[in-house]
């Protein structure tokens, strides 16, 4: 018993420095936000406790639940084009032969730059004027003038789709890789021998164990793009006619361009607790799916 | 061990030098935080000051403009500010209000040169009676024109328009040129880009674009439906890019600088950039118009010095803030080159002589306004203010009517929040 209470104390005093990060850095800074969220608070300072009159206020405010919208299409969109593209890519250079592992290296390089740079390089190639991307599509008779890409809520949607896909489709690629060539080799081999096709190795023995990856990279995908901002706010500046503002972005404006502090901060905890539902609806089905 | 006591020895010495040296550095220096866009004319004071008081140097940081007021709020909050800060004049009513700046009444109010100061820098930086501040590196708004295209046009190059109506005849004989050659530009998607060359032909026009109190109309007047209107019809018959529905301010100076857009609202900070990037592009300025002969306006623009609570240097900071104001530093520092001072009895100078175009930017200093309101940023300046907002609705989409009531209604609710 008490060498049983002792190893319980050694265990607390193991797990009790991430213990210490957590609290200090998302547990305090959590509440913090919370409180603020209570709060009238500016940016210019002043504020007072106004209850859950800023939540009652993001109720009414249509321009926060119209950025929640597109920050859902956004979402529902590039999810699935990570994840199958990503996928794809992953089966094309899976081999670890010197051409796909140059192709590897390739398609993972703009993982690297990073997004507001990224964003900014192709604003510009998607300019009517000098932009790269018009050219292309001009001279490959695929458009017959220049598009103004982003004079339209949908087409700006996909020229971000776009820019992000390019920027970090070689994330998930690389995951999917990993995940793939820690399946034993000796599964693929006895498949082999049983004679299956490309078709049911992918089917019936890649995709399923490599689930997890597939969650996993499922998950950083739509967190990530519930959170967007950089992308948009370079690109499209929220327009036209702030159809394409996020929620992140409107969070941004409301607390540091209009210095709503509180208000920012109640919106903040709204996306966090949509976040943490969506996430965990996410797990709950993918687990049940793995256990099967 | 003595390897050891060697690498402690020499990491002690680093770290106390490092020390000593940053304090060194930081107690003889002025720190001071500078709008990006305003940074080339506040280094040309900075570097004359520095020149002739090398112990009272100042160290400019150059920061974002979208970052500025940010920085500036969080760092005010924090007591972590600069001694000296050049902003964007249209926030002094916020700042002015919520403390965050020393009082310079007692300084000024006795010194000359400020009684000279443009009017528009007096009142932004006036709160309750109390000055915060005053004119540092000033721009106003203007009207550019690209005089070899009206000449191929077959316009007189040597006149530039002076009614919003002839903005439009103008532009539509200069887009008959044909090709890439466009009559008109401005950045749909840039709201400040918009208050700064837009709203001045509405307030020349006799309009009140924003409220100053919660009872106030805002976009009061018939010069906001007139200058909608027009630009919405340029906008249709395709005198204008159709990129600029989309330039959120990127484009802004490119535009005309390319040599295919014949007129264009800007800064005076053009004159100087046209004349180092684009030295052969043929351009006149004049004064922004309204809709009848003879109606002109401005919007007052650039940055104000003031001095932080909490400045460590706050009695050199207002040493500055007298010497900037002086003849010396305005004729050498912003004069010389080719920026306008604040004081505009200065504009009839020796440098200025050799660069008419200058002193048509001074002039329209003298009609310019500024809006002095609070909460400038949520009716304006964000991506999704009511006046963005308005501006596309109206000349995109054609809605004017809607477009104005609609603006109206937001301006007044964010004024009585």
């Amino acid at each position: 018993m008490n060498s049983r209470n002792a190893s319980r104390w050694i265990g607390l005093i193991y797990v009790l420095p991430a213990l210490i990060f957590v609290c200090a850095f998302v547990l305090y800074p959590f509440g913090q936000l919370v409180y603020t969220s209570l709060t009238s608070q500016s940016l210019l300072g002043g504020g007072a406790f106004v209850g859950l009159a800023n939540y009652q206020r993001a109720f009414n405010d249509a321009a926060f639940w119209t950025a929640l919208g597109f920050t859902a299409r956004y979402t529902l969109f590039i999810t699935p084009i990570l994840m199958g593209l990503g996928l794809l890519l992953a089966f094309l250079v899976l081999p670890n032969r010197k051409i796909q592992k140059f192709a590897r290296g390739v398609i993972f390089l703009p993982v690297v730059i990073g997004l507001g740079t990224s964003s900014f390089l192709w604003y510009w190639l998607f300019d009517e004027q000098v932009g790269l991307f018009n050219k292309v599509l001009v001279n490959l008779h695929v458009i017959v003038h220049p598009i103004v890409w982003f004079t339209s809520a949908d087409l700006a949607l996909w020229a971000v789709i776009i820019s992000v896909t390019w920027k970090v489709v070689g994330f998930g690629m690389i995951l999917f890789v990993a995940g793939m060539q820690s399946i034993s080799s000796e599964v693929v081999e006895a498949s082999l021998i049983d004679g299956t096709s490309y078709l049911q190795r992918t089917t019936r023995i890649f995709l399923p164990l490599i689930l997890r990856t597939i969650l996993l990279v499922t998950l950083i995908s739509a967190i990530g793009s519930m959170l967007a901002f950089e992308q948009l706010y370079i690109m499209t500046a929220g327009g036209p006619r702030g159809k394409t503002l996020t929620t992140v972005y409107w969070i941004y404006q409301n607390s540091f361009i209009n210095f709503k502090l509180g208000y920012g901060a109640a919106l903040s905890v709204i996306l966090t607790g949509i976040i943490l539902c969506g996430t965990a609806v996410q797990l709950v089905l993918t687990n049940r799916r793995a256990h099967q | 061990m003595k390897l050891s006591i060697r690498s402690s020895a020499f990491a002690l010495a680093l770290t106390t030098s490092t020390i000593l040296g940053y304090s060194a550095a930081s107690a003889a220096d002025l720190s001071m935080w500078v709008r990006a866009s305003g940074a080339g004319a506040a280094q040309h004071l900075v570097d004359l000051w520095n020149t002739g008081h090398a112990d009272k140097k100042i160290a400019v940081t150059v920061i974002p403009d979208n970052q500025m007021v940010t920085k500036l709020a969080t760092g005010s909050q924090a007591g972590d500010v600069p001694d000296l800060v050049s902003f964007d004049l249209i926030y002094m009513p916020d700042f002015m209000k919520a403390g965050f700046l020393t009082d310079l009444t007692a300084d000024l109010k006795g010194d000359a040169n400020y009684a000279s100061v443009a009017e528009a820098y007096k009142n932004i930086a006036t709160y309750e009676g109390k000055i915060y501040g005053a004119g540092f590196t000033p721009d106003v708004s203007i009207l550019v024109w690209n005089k070899d295209l009206f000449k191929k046009a077959g316009l007189d190059p040597e006149k530039g328009p002076t009614t919003l109506a002839e903005i439009h005849a103008d532009a539509t004989k200069i887009r008959a040129l044909g090709g890439d050659t466009y009559g008109y530009y401005f950045s749909g998607s840039c709201p400040g880009c918009n208050i700064f060359v837009t709203s001045p032909m509405m307030v020349a026009a006799g309009a009140k674009i924003l409220p100053a109190k919660a009872d106030d109309t805002p976009l009061d007047g018939d010069g906001v439906k007139a200058v909608l209107t027009e630009m919405q019809a340029m906008w249709k018959e395709g005198l204008v890019p159709a990129s600029a529905q989309a330039d959120n301010g990127a484009n802004f100076v490119a535009a005309f600088m390319s040599g295919n857009v014949g007129i264009e609202g800007s800064g005076g900070f053009l004159i100087s950039l046209l004349k180092e990037k684009a030295p052969n592009l043929n351009f006149g300025v004049t004064i922004l118009p309204g809709i009848k002969e003879g109606q002109q306006s401005a919007f007052v623009g650039g940055d104000v010095v003031a001095i932080p609570k909490g400045s460590k240097q706050a009695d050199v900071a207002k040493e500055f803030i007298h010497w900037e104001l002086t003849d010396e530093a305005q004729l050498e520092g912003l004069a010389k080159n080719n920026i306008i001072p604040s004081r505009p009895a200065l504009a009839d100078n020796k440098y200025f002589k050799a660069e008419p175009r200058v002193v048509v930017t001074a002039k329209a200093l003298g009609v310019g306004y500024v809006p002095w309101v609070f909460h400038f940023n949520d009716m304006v300046n964000s991506d999704s203010s009511p006046w963005i907002q308005m501006l596309q609705t109206a000349i995109f989409d054609g809605d004017v009517d809607g477009a104005i009531t609609k603006a109206r209604e937001s301006m007044k609710s964010i004024v009585a929040q």
